[in-house]
């Protein structure tokens, strides 16, 4: 009896489902679009696109997809007229809540895929001494903490990490207060001096790898 | 005596010396490869029916192109698009259309009819693109002149002439006059008699003073080459005063006045009647459901004899196999795809940057600009928008579409704008030459290349320096033209040396099915 009162239940909202989509395509016979388009950039299943400087999402943290999506919508990140990269991205977070839901519990299931080191010319031993202030929040193994509000940086592309390094030094990323968690970033980042030290702590990072 | 090298022994030297990229260029020197000489002419071994297969990956014009050829040889062509429309990069609006800009989708709101739409990509199609040509031949493709330069259009500067727009024909005559002026003052007839005879110096100082419409003196003192100020037909025309070349001095505009009828833009130029997309259509009426939308590639693998191509379609995914590929997704994508490609390879395609192009259109309510004697051409203005392009078709119809801005790449000026913001700028720079512009100007349409899904630029940019190629990038471009394993193609105008050009893709696309050809025949005849 239960089976059978679904089956009607889900018939009656295919049929209304079917309805609506008639309706919308007899009004304005328009070529559809959705909002699942991360792919373009990110690369299939979020591996990370260094052609288009879009970084790895596949295993980013749900509860950090969902932070960065609301802080490029709300223009918190990506409004810097230097941070090309963050520039390109803010324009495509502008979405409802529910889009920003549906696209993270899609992309949330995206497998995990260390992504390729690419940086040869880093001092690893002295991007681990440079670690060690990183790992209070971002963890030993660059694993990541929520209760931190720290990502994971472990398997991210290298180089998206020197970009945003750089970022938060130059005041490009982390520039509002109201970006909490970002300005925080922003002071922190001043432990690194020079470009070599981000190299340095980047190489290090390359060396770890989220359980 | 030396010993006479014959072209195969020069080519084997050259392999030799230069390994395959030196081998490839001269190659193409000496005519051994498709140039840009003439329509180059494709002689693909025919295979039986369905015996062998080939998969096209983005449907832009090489793609289809490719696929056609292929198809034509008796090949198993599929094509696999991963957006909603095929053509790529030659993208004509109309009413309804959707223009896929991430973070910035519109509907193109154009009134429905034939002469109303706009060529947002590809626009021109020089006489000398053969291959173009050949196929618009081939594929019934009707054509139109296109007009490019137009001197009853305007240029304006804020900085000239108190910002007044001034008809190309008049800047261009008070330009060649200074210029012929000057070339008066130096070289009079006894300094150029030292080179030529008194016969010949006369006549070049006679050419130098009609190109400028000097004086007897050889002074520039103004022209009705410029227009008349009144008169003309039933009195006496009035020339307008001449205007001090102090006053008109733009690199932009000078250069252009020079420039505007040489090379690849000079005439004759045509256009497809009804949209540069009737050569897509053209090309997709024979390959019919051959053509897969909606079909995003996931992973290319290349093995010695196949290549194995999976893709998502409606939530499912699909392997095909196929003894061929060619590929038009542009490199900086394929890189987010998973592949096998080699290292070299690999390293070529993460080289290229993507250009930034950026054109926005609107429809005028009224064909104004004709009524001010502008009939097809286009105007410059020292402003972002750069240029506004009068419709060369439609003539004396209630309603046009009119470009309304073309930047050509080198910034992201209109592309870090909000669609309200972009175009509420072309209307005030629009404005500067036509006070009335904003009045007609409705629906507009912008298109950002740099965000267009599954395309993210135009167009492909190899060179890092304006200087010229490097001689590491000609080596990595030559090394993304060859295929890996004689299995898989790029193709496109990426692996071109003259970009954004139509013709450089079907060139491409010829280089790749030829080469493919000729190993297909080395292998038969083993």
């Amino acid at each position: 009896m239960i089976a059978r009162v679904k089956h009607v239940l889900i018939l009656a909202a295919l049929m209304l489902f079917s309805m609506q989509v008639a309706a919308q395509e007899t009004e304005q016979e328009r070529e559809p679009f959705d909002d699942r388009y991360c792919m373009t950039c990110h690369g299939i299943d979020g591996v990370g696109n260094f052609g288009v400087q879009a970084p790895r999402l596949a295993g980013m943290e749900p509860w950090y997809l969902e932070r960065q999506l609301k802080l490029f919508r709300d223009g918190l990140r990506g409004k810097h007229p230097e941070d090309t990269e963050g520039l390109a991205m803010q324009p495509m977070a502008v979405l409802t809540d529910e889009s920003i839901t549906d696209i993270v519990a899609w992309v949330g299931t995206w497998e995990y895929k260390p992504a390729p080191a690419t940086i040869t010319a880093g001092d690893k031993e002295h991007g681990e001494s440079l670690y060690q202030t990183c790992a209070t929040c971002h963890g030993i193994n660059a694993e990541g903490n929520e209760s931190m509000n720290a990502p994971a940086l472990a398997g991210q592309n290298d180089w998206y990490l020197v970009t945003q390094l750089q970022n938060f030094k130059a005041g490009y990323r982390g520039y509002r207060d109201d970006d909490v968690y970002g300005s925080q970033m922003r002071q922190m980042s001043g432990v690194l001096q020079t470009r070599q030290d981000i190299i340095d702590v980047v190489s290090y990072i390359n060396t770890l790898r989220k359980l | 005596m030396s010993k006479v090298v014959s072209r195969r022994d020069f080519l084997n030297l050259v392999g030799a010396i230069g390994g395959t990229s030196a081998l490839i260029q001269a190659s193409t020197a000496l005519g051994l490869m498709p140039g840009t000489a003439a329509a180059s002419e494709l002689n693909l071994q025919a295979v039986p029916a369905n015996g062998k297969s080939a998969v096209i990956l983005g449907a832009g014009i090489s793609g289809l192109c490719a696929a056609y050829e292929l198809m034509k040889s008796g090949y198993q062509v599929t094509v696999l698009e991963a957006s909603h429309r095929a053509g790529g990069r030659v993208m004509t609006l109309r009413s309804g259309d959707l223009v896929d800009e991430l973070g910035n989708r519109q509907y193109c709101d154009f009134d429905d009819e034939p002469h109303l739409y706009f060529n947002a990509g590809a626009a021109r199609i020089p006489s000398t693109h053969n291959n173009v040509l050949h196929y618009c031949r081939e594929l019934g493709v009707e054509l139109e002149m296109f007009i490019n330069e137009n001197k009853a259009a305007y240029f304006q500067d804020d900085n000239l002439m108190g910002g007044k727009p001034i008809r190309n024909r008049e800047f261009s005559t008070n330009v060649r006059g200074f210029l012929a002026e000057l070339f008066g003052k130096l070289f009079s007839e006894t300094e150029l008699m030292e080179s030529f005879s008194r016969e010949d110096a006369e006549t070049l100082l006679s050419v130098v003073s009609n190109f400028g419409d000097l004086d007897e003196q050889m002074r520039y003192v103004g022209s009705t080459r410029g227009g008349y100020a009144s008169g003309g037909f039933l009195e006496h025309g009035t020339a307008h005063d001449m205007i001090a070349i102090r006053e008109l001095i733009n690199r932009r505009f000078m250069n252009e006045v020079l420039t505007a009828n040489e090379g690849e833009t000079g005439p004759m130029l045509m256009q497809p009647v009804g949209g540069m997309d009737m050569i897509i259509k053209g090309f997709l009426r024979p390959l019919g459901e051959r053509v897969h939308y909606r079909s995003l590639v996931r992973s290319v693998q290349v093995s010695n004899d196949s290549v194995s191509v999976e893709y998502e379609q409606n939530g499912t995914t699909h392997t095909i196999n196929a003894d061929y590929c060619f590929n038009c997704i542009p490199s900086h994508l394929m890189t987010g795809i998973a592949n096998n490609f080699p290292t070299d390879y690999l390293e070529a395609m993460r080289y290229i940057r993507r250009g930034e192009a950026y054109k926005a259109a609107f429809q005028a309510k009224e064909r104004f600009w004709e009524k001010d004697g502008i009939y097809g051409g286009i105007s410059w203005i020292n402003a972002p928008v750069r240029q506004i392009w009068y419709p060369a078709h439609g003539i004396h119809k209630q309603k046009g579409i009119m470009l309304a801005a073309y930047d050509y790449g080198g910034g992201m000026h209109f592309t870090k704008m909000t669609q309200e913001q972009r175009l509420e700028a072309a209307l005030a720079q629009g404005e500067k030459v036509h006070p009335e512009y904003r009045q007609y100007m409705e629906k507009g349409v912008t298109i950002a290349w740099h965000r267009m899904n599954h395309m993210l630029g135009c167009s492909a940019r190899w060179q890092r320096d304006r200087g010229g190629w490097t001689d590491d990038e000609e080596n990595l471009y030559h090394r993304l033209q060859q295929s890996v394993n004689g299995r898989h193609y790029f193709i496109g105008d990426q692996v071109s040396q003259h970009s954004a050009w139509q013709e450089s893709a079907l060139l491409s696309a010829h280089w790749a099915l030829q080469d493919m050809d000729q190993r297909q025949r080395a292998q038969a005849g083993a």
